[in-house]
């Protein structure tokens, strides 16, 4: 029998999956590690990070264990790229109705899975979101974007916003930095996520390895939707790449230039400090959101400029989901024990 | 105005410490600080390089300012002990090595050494999930004695009573009523609302998992350390509260440096070595800000950041001084804020030695969660 969630379909007649998340039992599938959460932990959404989306606002982020992909870059490889099997001592057993309830005590406003792939942990997902949903609890994810379309079916149903690794543009450098033979599901899964859910893109770019590919990746996504926010990510050498050089800012920066004439929301940033986190107005050019970086994770709103997702300048509107939320709207200290 | 100075390889910028906001600079002692940074590329919180990194930077920086006062803090062995697995000869040399490194720095500065260690590390013999209350448990990643429970309920406070691996359950009033008795002065910067219902205390060996906690498992915890080593040729004393003013009574005829050297016990530390009292009744300081704000402050400092607070509930609009972590004030009554010579700071804490000492410029990694950003100075003043 074979795995349906991602394009490794593994034969489960193997043992588990190549993530270990799944195995056969009776003639289907059985997820292995159900409600199993690495973290619950509130976060601006900007870190994880959404730039286009609920501006302002605070996210429960969890995550479970375990990834399809073995990128050699990994920054959560130590929970990642584990055997699930061998770090449930360190997850927390937590029912979907729990899971939602916390958020709701921690004051989110919305839940946001990034730690590890989605894709392995997809009918634990699946019980979140009816909770979710019950509670006005939009949900959001950051992916490989290498599913089986039936997968990508369910994660569209699951998450409204959804963040893709578009690591690079080629076989080759998926083969080689990631461990996957094609890129072809990845670009099919962007466009059937732009369909339905909304969508931002991230690229991390390695000096003289990807960096010829940025305006190769640029122009697919513009093809798409030239609305799509694209973040280029510097590598932070984690993993097994700890040795590499840091990227140079300045020239991975110039490397975008040709780009942004494609795609007026790109972004340059995973270090702290950027420059290239702010939003412009696609139609003059003015700040209209404004952000403070303190590189991975770390990101935060620092002035929203477009009430109503509109510049104040010129009437352009601003791509968004959602419009500008109060990080305490949601806070509370008074809560039911259960939902 | 204070400036910082972000190198993060091959690129620095220079902001406004308190708003974050981007400047240019004129001021002589920034681009002093940002040729240093430049010279120094930080290797990493848990590579061996860390702690000589400590040590060069600081000589460096010594040579280009002069200054009398000096506060370091070697900290790659408290992160590697803390987070993965030696063998016992192989630890034994990290945390020796550590004191080297001090003493090497001694060594080639010729500054006179007032030298604590944060108390020894011990194995972690389990952790206390605390998910599953109706209210909300929270703790941090670099804390294991610790929690705060938020809004318990009745279930909760049974369950918690239950627990073998819990030594004493706290009312907020009872915490706070125990440190105003010992420190009549004590201050509570905080928003007391937000801090926890009750605080919870480990038993030695035993760590909280819960919201706030580290997706990486600690090895190693730091044991109760309610008695710190401390060496110095200046005199002994008898609590972390008075090393603020020993050091003082000496600077005008000495150049002093105060090295902190995390996770180091009694054992690693020279024969002439003295203990000194770490915190009040049951509550011992863990290696973090109120371990380095007491140092410096010469108060009690628990509630300067609270353990259990709801940190996440605070106003993210107004937020000040974002490459200070958790600290949104420069902290009063430091080791050096009014002292008129001239010091600095180096070490590898990250986003804290420029807030916790009052130095005049501070130089420190730029580290999250042990992901290496680069580094920061920060140059508070310059008109010495």
């Amino acid at each position: 029998m074979k795995c349906h969630f991602c394009e490794r379909r593994c034969d489960l007649a193997d043992g588990r999956s190549f993530c270990g998340n799944f195995a056969e039992e009776n003639g289907k599938i059985k997820e292995c590690w159900p409600d199993q959460w690495c973290t619950y932990s509130p976060s601006r959404i900007e870190s994880v990070p959404f730039y286009h989306a609920y501006p302002g606002s605070r996210s429960m982020i969890i995550g479970t264990a375990g990834c399809n992909f073995r990128c050699r870059y990994c920054s959560n490889g130590f929970i990642a790229c584990k055997d699930p099997a061998q770090l449930q001592d360190v997850m927390y057993t937590i029912a979907p109705e729990k899971l939602v309830a916390m958020a709701k005590k921690m004051g989110c406003h919305n839940i946001v899975f990034n730690v590890n792939e989605p894709a392995v942990s997809l009918p634990s997902l699946q019980r979140v979101k009816k909770y979710a949903e019950k509670q006005d609890i939009p949900m959001g994810c950051l992916t490989n974007g290498y599913t089986t379309p039936e997968a990508t079916q369910m994660m569209a149903e699951i998450f409204s916003f959804v963040h893709i690794g578009l690591k690079g543009f080629s076989d080759a450098f998926y083969k080689e930095f990631v461990g996957i033979p094609h890129i072809a599901p990845i670009l099919r899964n962007i466009e059937t996520f732009s369909r339905t859910c909304h969508v931002e893109i991230a690229s991390p770019v390695i000096e003289d390895v990807n960096d010829h590919e940025l305006f190769d990746i640029a122009r697919f996504i513009h093809d798409i939707r030239q609305d799509i926010p694209w973040h280029v990510f510097r590598l932070l050498p984690e993993h097994n790449m700890k040795q590499s050089v840091y990227p140079n800012i300045d020239r991975m920066n110039q490397a975008l230039e040709t780009s942004r004439s494609l795609l007026p929301y790109i972004y340059f940033h995973n270090f702290v400090g950027s420059r290239w986190v702010n939003t412009l107005c696609p139609g003059c050019g003015e700040v209209v959101i404004k952000r403070f970086s303190l590189g991975c994770s770390g990101d935060r709103l620092d002035a929203f400029l477009a009430p109503d997702n509109t510049c104040t300048c010129c009437g352009t509107a601003i791509s968004m989901l959602g419009t500008r939320v109060g990080w305490n709207d949601k806070q509370t200290t008074v809560w039911e024990s259960e939902i | 105005m204070s400036q910082a100075i972000i190198d993060a390889r091959e690129w620095q910028n220079t902001f406004d410490l308190e708003t974050g906001q981007p400047q240019t600079s004129e001021s002589p002692a920034a681009d002093m600080a940002a040729r240093v940074l430049s010279r120094h590329p930080y290797p990493g919180d848990v590579d061996e390089q860390a702690n000589q990194w400590v040590t060069r930077t600081a000589l460096d920086l010594i040579e280009q300012y002069d200054p009398d006062l000096v506060c370091l803090s070697y900290v790659q062995q408290f992160f590697a002990d803390r987070h993965f697995t030696y063998a016992r000869k192989e630890r034994e040399r990290l945390f020796a090595s550590a004191m080297e490194e001090a003493e090497r720095f001694i060594e080639k500065s010729g500054f006179t050494p007032v030298i604590v260690g944060t108390g020894d590390m011990i194995p972690l013999k389990g952790e206390m999930d605390l998910s599953g209350l109706d209210g909300l448990a929270v703790s941090s990643n670099w804390s294991a004695r610790y929690c705060g429970i938020h809004a318990p309920s009745r279930h909760d406070m049974a369950f918690l009573d239950s627990l073998d691996t819990l030594e004493r359950i706290v009312s907020r009033d009872q915490w706070i009523q125990m440190f105003a008795t010992a420190q009549h002065d004590l201050e509570i910067h905080q928003d007391t609302n937000l801090m926890p219902d009750f605080l919870l205390a480990a038993r030695q060996g035993h760590a909280f998992k819960t919201m706030g906690t580290t997706l990486r498992k600690p090895v190693h915890i730091p044991a109760k350390n309610f008695l710190v080593p401390v060496f110095s040729p200046l005199g002994r004393v008898d609590d972390l509260r008075d090393i603020k003013p020993l050091i003082r009574s000496y600077l005008p005829d000495h150049k002093i440096a105060l090295i902190l050297v995390e996770g180091v016990g009694e054992r690693f530390f020279p024969a002439s070595r003295f203990m000194c009292q770490n915190g009040v009744d049951w509550f011992c300081n863990e290696p973090g800000d109120a371990f380095y704000l007491t140092v410096s402050t010469g108060k009690h400092q628990p509630f300067a950041y609270p353990a259990g607070y709801r940190f996440f509930d605070k106003d993210a609009d107004a937020i000040k001084f974002p490459f200070s972590g958790y600290m949104d004030t420069i902290p009063e009554h430091t080791l050096a804020q009014d002292f008129p010579g001239k010091s600095i700071a180096v070490g590898n804490r990250s986003m804290f030695m420029h807030m916790v000492f009052g130095v005049d410029i501070s130089i420190e990694c730029f580290a999250r969660n042990l992901f290496n950003q680069g580094c920061m100075a920060v140059v508070h003043r310059e008109d010495k």
